[in-house]
């Protein structure tokens, strides 16, 4: 994973991390596809003018919120009392439970859009250094936290390690093919814990041993707010709060 | 700028004396490490309540409360292990803020409410019993608050109350508490404890402090 480039990368992680949170709050107060959808086209288009993520690894990244959204809408066309879509179905579809379910998906998408955006622009070092600096969070804590988001990107590493580990000593199905059953990824699942759980205390080994903790602390490659900065935030309160108004009035 | 970041080195040297010493750096990066794996996993079982969601047709929005038990795991499971006030509701903050944070979960934000809220109910009868009683009935009793109190947070947000569902909604959701939130956290916690992983932590150090001689494990 390179460094990541664009306007958004240069920008103050915290102030991201604050914007983010800040853009979700507003979504849980949302209901409406329509002003949802146009936070969703901005957002998307925002992140693709900001950071140097392309069209398509923007797509890629959808698809886990695509497939739950579908989810979403699903549960709720099926469950919610209402009007029915159409009285022709075998099963019931009501126009409120669609209207919902799509409106609750959207909300995963521009959660999960900016979500997007905010991970692809802040490597985990600047986002840390900011923390510390402009969050006043102790070092300490900052660096615990680190090697949690650390771990997170090795979380995938790891479970196709156990997986294969296990494959190897599976009983074979009928065609040849080792059968990884659900107690199979039980077992798997609670290893994950385990070496999680090791590679955590020889993290807390290392860092003690480099004396976290024992003194005042220098800051490497500090991490500058300024005026860009003030400018990002303009933009993505008056841009949320046009599409309000926008909705709002129509 | 310098002085400034002399403040957190004078306050680490443990300059307050009626407070505890802060926590340790190995169950800091502990309680993160867990906080995270149960991130990624929590993550997972929204995978499964949506499709179990599905599966159940009409009664998909009451598949949530058969399940609600497994976001409790954390909890009880961190402060088992390093019994220090408020571990469980920081690894159970730390947990939704990896859930939405780094792993996008549509339930947004207001999840780190419902965690600290579901974080508390699990440590409550911990912290009752001093973090130094860890018995199965004190298990089930923190995977029933832990239900329990978020219960109510949901049903404001949700619009639950005068449904006619109330009352089996509570039921579902209390029983998954005890059986996914308390009683499977003691399961993994003992085996967590079996494999060695925990030995230098609280509640293993605890644990030898009761005994003569130290126990040799066959691997």
């Amino acid at each position: 994973m390179g460094d990541p480039h664009g306007w958004l990368a240069r920008r103050n992680p915290t102030v991201k991390l604050a914007l983010l949170f800040g853009c979700s709050v507003v979504t849980l107060f949302l209901l409406d596809p329509v002003t949802l959808a146009a936070l969703y086209a901005l957002g998307a288009a925002a992140v693709l003018a900001t950071t140097d993520l392309g069209v398509r690894r923007l797509l890629a990244a959808q698809v886990p919120f695509v497939a739950f959204g579908a989810g979403l809408v699903l549960v709720n066309a099926f469950s919610r009392p209402g009007t029915l879509l159409a009285p022709g179905l075998p099963l019931r579809v009501t126009v409120e439970g669609v209207t919902v379910g799509v409106a609750l998906a959207l909300r995963t998408l521009v959660i999960g859009v900016l979500s997007t955006g905010f991970v692809v622009s802040t490597t985990p070092q600047r986002l840390l250094t900011s923390l510390v600096q402009q969050a006043r969070l102790s070092a300490r804590a900052a660096y615990a936290v680190l090697a949690g988001y650390r771990l997170l990107h090795l979380l995938p590493q790891h479970w196709q390690t156990i997986r294969d580990a296990h494959a190897v000593r599976a009983p074979l199905d009928r065609r040849g093919r080792p059968a990884l059953g659900p107690r199979v990824f039980v077992r798997s699942a609670f290893t994950l814990l385990v070496v999680s759980i090791r590679a955590g205390e020889r993290i807390a080994l290392a860092l003690e041993s480099r004396g976290l903790g024992t003194g005042p602390r220098t800051t490497w490659r500090p991490v500058a707010l300024d005026r860009q900065d003030a400018w990002c935030v303009l933009a993505v309160v008056a841009a949320v709060a046009l599409v309000l108004a926008v909705g709002v009035l129509a | 700028m310098s002085t400034a970041r002399e403040t957190p080195g004078t306050r680490e040297t443990g300059t307050a004396p009626a407070r505890r010493a802060p926590l340790p750096l190995r169950d800091l990066v502990l309680m993160v490490v867990l906080g995270t794996v149960f991130g990624f996993l929590y993550w997972a079982l929204v995978q499964g309540w949506t499709a179990l969601s599905v599966a159940m047709g009409p009664a998909g929005d009451l598949a949530q409360h058969f399940l609600l038990g497994g976001w409790l795991l954390v909890a009880p499971l961190a402060v088992a292990i390093i019994r220090r006030p408020f571990v469980g509701i920081l690894a159970e903050v730390i947990a939704s803020v990896v859930e939405v944070v780094f792993l996008g979960s549509p339930v947004g934000p207001l999840l780190f409410v419902a965690a600290a809220i579901q974080g508390l109910g699990s440590e409550l009868p911990f912290a009752l019993g001093r973090y130094r009683r860890f018995g199965w009935a004190r298990f089930a009793v923190s995977g029933l608050l832990g239900a329990g109190l978020v219960f109510f947070w949901s049903a404001f947000r949700f619009g639950w109350y005068g449904q006619d569902l109330f009352w089996f909604r509570l039921a579902v959701q209390l029983a998954s508490g005890v059986v996914l939130g308390g009683l499977l956290a003691k399961v993994l916690v003992d085996a967590l404890v079996r494999t060695g992983v925990l030995d230098n932590f609280a509640i293993v150090r605890d644990r030898r402090a009761g005994q003569a001689p130290p126990v040799r494990r066959a691997r």
